[in-house]
């Protein structure tokens, strides 16, 4: 068998790629697990490292063997990752080093053997960047190649549908390769025209001339192409679907997204790891929380600190609170595009929606924006009033669900409008890379809080639903038995809810308490420090994946040692799992396509990032 | 007093601008229309806690002819920037705007390339409202100063919406307050 810890490669000898001070710009893995060594022993030199990196399964792989290397994976009996979850990419061009400027970075997923591997492609530098396209082997990899692309201009050869996804196609430039702006518009304090500040005014908008649409690939004119979106009512945002109909029948969808990109990622990178936990409220705005435990987690993972024990209940029970909010309002809106007029449960699922918000307030004071977690613990402790309100809330809710369930469950409108709608199979589901109730809606058991514990999960007794009918019926079962297992959770959190601080007590990463400050020089400074400065993370490369309402919310960050992520890249669950709605609504029909976007559950906050 | 109290009872008399004031600053139909988190919140002010139909403004209409009131809920990116343009240039006079939230009135925490930094660049705005997002609260009180607002038209206000204006060179500009002051006029 091949020795794979820290072997010293013509990789790693490059000149400058360790230089003092910066210990590990290129995080490299050490050590050695049975998948790494399996893919050494097939791959032999193609492999240019192989390890684990702060507990992941990590492969540097020449982009020749790429795609064999992930055949291989696939199909291997001892390996068996079934799933591409994430693409992403890395431009390397502002560290200290000079070998290949672009990294790609692919996560698989192992559903059987509860597996995560990530592999790690470093690009030739000669010409343009470019990687091979892993479309032929996973189908999940599509749209974030697509994404890579648009937003970091590696090119995937033989990709099947190689355009822009989220930009406008006359965007002038990759927007996260590193020698292009933040962007942005100075804003003029000045009240003077001859000011030139003035000439700022506006550079920010696009010129957009009128033209004639562009027919999507494979569309044929001939047909009926309507537009939905992006101002369509049951679109759930700004949505746009080019939809090709032979009568009612749908023929082909095309996604159009990107009418919501907020360049998070490009933000992400100039701000500092603690300032960018607010920004995550705002990506999957119905669920801030799960965004906010997320991005945490991942960062602590980096910076190898533990929290303490109530702050990861408080977490568990924040987190769970906002699957509740999050499934409520899905469910809300799934009723009412689909029935049109069911208003009724709109109103009755706000209204407990507004008793989760209302709990929200009392421990941080927003409803929506959150922004509750730190890196280190959360913001407050929560006040003595919100248990008892909470244990309130968990007996009506335990009453209410059941109450939704009889209006809906059974009722023969509902039935027919979604049994037998949006069908994946169980092999589909898993090529297309989706996640959450998306996999557990077509057989799949997984679900990452049992499967991949974090943040205390490990200690909660909870069912994982699955239902196998593949439907938007089947989803929704598992949506409405996830809210009672939430309920369960919470209640064993509150149960077992210790005492103690709610936040680590490592002055470096979190700000000593107000009181502090008055009466001691060292908590002022402290305190100064990171509020200027923030804190150090140091170098490394993590991929963070949670359970979030839609599915799984992935943090992939890329630090170099400094006060700011390198890079930062948010794995959606609503971009990965809107791709299935092609599958879904072909040969169905046009109203079909409506009960499909309301059982994907999308938040375009979180598509368009 | 003088005409009414000659009238026979439940009749009132009134001029026909505050009679059409009035109709308009009760049933001010928004545009059924969200970008981003403060569409939520905009949807929590319609729905049963803070019931925006007191107002009169309930009847979120998907069409942009039927609507009165564009509520901007969100950032907007370069690529929507366009179709909200139009989705304004679509709606018929009278028309208001309510930039919610701070995306929507100065770009807000997106100081960067994707994100347009004030929907005041490409649509005329009526109400800002500060928050991120802004409580329901604050859209009903931003509803408040619209009606406000709405009170004060007359029907000059639309009689020459239309013509062009009148050019205006930049030279004899001396500040932005001057600039104001004849449009109020």
């Amino acid at each position: 068998m091949l020795n794979v810890s820290p072997r010293v490669r013509e990789y790693e000898t490059l000149p400058g790629l360790n230089p003092l001070g910066i210990p590990a710009v290129a995080p490299l893995p050490t050590g050695e697990s049975e998948d790494t060594n399996r893919l050494v022993e097939r791959f032999g030199d193609a492999i240019l490292a192989a390890g684990l990196h702060h507990g992941q399964q990590v492969v540097y792989v020449k982009p020749e063997q790429l795609v064999a290397l992930a055949e291989f994976a696939k199909r291997d009996p001892a390996l068996r990752y079934e799933a591409l979850i994430d693409v992403s990419a890395v431009d390397r061009s502002e560290l200290p080093i000079s070998d290949s400027r672009f990294h790609t970075v692919y996560q698989l997923r192992s559903y059987a053997r509860k597996q995560h591997l990530m592999v790690v492609c470093p690009l030739d530098d000669r010409g343009e960047p470019e990687a091979p396209s892993l479309a032929s082997v996973y189908q999940g990899a599509i749209w974030p190649e697509r994404e890579v692309w648009d937003l970091m201009g590696v090119h995937f050869a033989d990709h099947p549908d190689h355009r822009r996804i989220l930009m406008p196609e006359s965007w002038p430039n990759h927007p996260l390769q590193k020698q292009v702006p933040v962007g942005g518009e100075e804003v003029p304090f000045t009240l003077t025209w001859s000011d030139p500040e003035f000439e700022s005014f506006g550079k920010q908008i696009l010129a957009a001339e009128s033209k004639p649409p562009v027919l999507p690939p494979g569309m044929n004119i001939e047909n009926m192409i309507i537009n939905m979106g992006p101002h369509h009512p049951s679109t759930h945002g700004v949505l746009r679907l080019v939809v090709e109909l032979d009568g009612e029948t749908v023929v082909n969808v095309d996604a159009d997204l990107g009418y919501l990109h907020s360049g998070f990622e490009k933000t992400g990178e100039n701000k500092r790891y603690k300032d960018f936990v607010y920004y995550t409220d705002r990506m999957d705005y119905l669920s801030a929380m799960s965004n906010n435990m997320g991005y945490c987690l991942a960062v602590e993972k980096l910076l190898g600190v533990e929290i303490p024990e109530r702050a990861q209940v408080l977490r568990v029970i924040m987190a769970e609170l906002q699957r509740l909010a999050s499934h409520l309002f899905w469910l809300s809106t799934h009723v009412l595009d689909v029935s049109g007029t069911g208003m009724a449960l709109l109103m009755y699922a706000t209204r407990e929606r507004e008793r989760i918000l209302d709990l929200f307030e009392m421990a941080c004071g927003a409803r929506l924006t959150v922004g509750y977690m730190r890196i280190g613990g959360v913001s407050r402790d929560i006040p003595p009033a919100f248990l008892g309100h909470l244990e309130e809330f968990l007996k009506a809710m335990a009453i209410r669900i059941d109450e939704y369930e009889a209006m809906l469950t059974s009722g023969p409108l509902w039935q027919e409008r979604l049994q037998g709608i949006g069908k994946l199979t169980r092999d589909e589901v898993i090529n297309m890379g989706l996640t959450g109730p998306m996999l557990r809606g077509s057989g799949v058991d997984w679900d990452l809080r049992r499967d991949a514990p974090y943040g205390g999960y490990e200690n909660y007794d909870f069912k994982v639903p699955v239902f196998t009918e593949g439907d938007s019926y089947a989803r929704y079962l598992v949506r409405m038995e996830e809210m009672r297992q939430s309920l369960r959770i919470i209640r064993q959190a509150i149960d077992n809810l210790p005492d103690g601080p709610f936040r680590v007590e490592d002055r470096k990463i979190t700000p000593p308490p107000r009181a502090e400050l008055d009466i001691s020089m060292e908590a002022l400074i402290h305190h100064f420090k990171l509020m200027t400065e923030g804190f150090q993370v140091p170098p490394g490369m993590v991929y963070h994946g949670i359970e979030s309402s839609k599915g799984e919310l992935g943090f992939f960050i890329y630090s170099d040692g400094s006060a700011k992520p390198y890079r930062l890249h948010v794995r959606g669950p609503s971009f990965n799992n809107l791709y299935a709605i092609s599958k879904m609504s072909k040969g169905a029909m046009l109203s079909d396509i409506v009960t499909n976007i309301g059982s994907i559950d999308i938040v375009l906050g979180e598509v368009d990032r | 007093m003088g005409l009414e109290e000659k009238l026979p009872e439940g009749i009132i008399t009134t001029q026909l601008e505050t009679l059409v004031n009035w109709s308009r600053e009760n049933s001010t139909w928004p545009l059924l229309f969200g970008l981003a988190c403060c569409a939520i919140e905009m949807i929590a002010t319609g729905s049963a806690r803070h019931d925006i139909s007191r107002y009169g403004s309930e009847l979120f209409r998907a069409s942009p002819r039927q609507a009165d009131l564009m509520i901007v809920s969100g950032r907007v990116s370069n690529k929507m920037a366009p179709v909200i343009k139009r989705l304004y240039d679509q709606m018929s006079e009278p028309k208001w705007v309510i930039a919610m939230g701070i995306c929507a009135s100065a770009g807000g925490p997106f100081n960067n390339y994707a994100i347009i930094q004030g929907v005041d660049k490409i649509i005329p705005v009526d109400v800002y409202v500060p928050g991120c997002p802004p409580r329901p609260e604050s859209l009903l009180y931003a509803l408040d100063m619209l009606r406000k607002k709405q009170a004060k038209d007359t029907f000059r206000t639309y009689a020459n919406l239309n013509a062009p204006p009148p050019p205006v060179v930049p030279d004899d500009i001396e500040s932005l307050e001057a600039l104001r002051q004849p449009q109020l006029a």
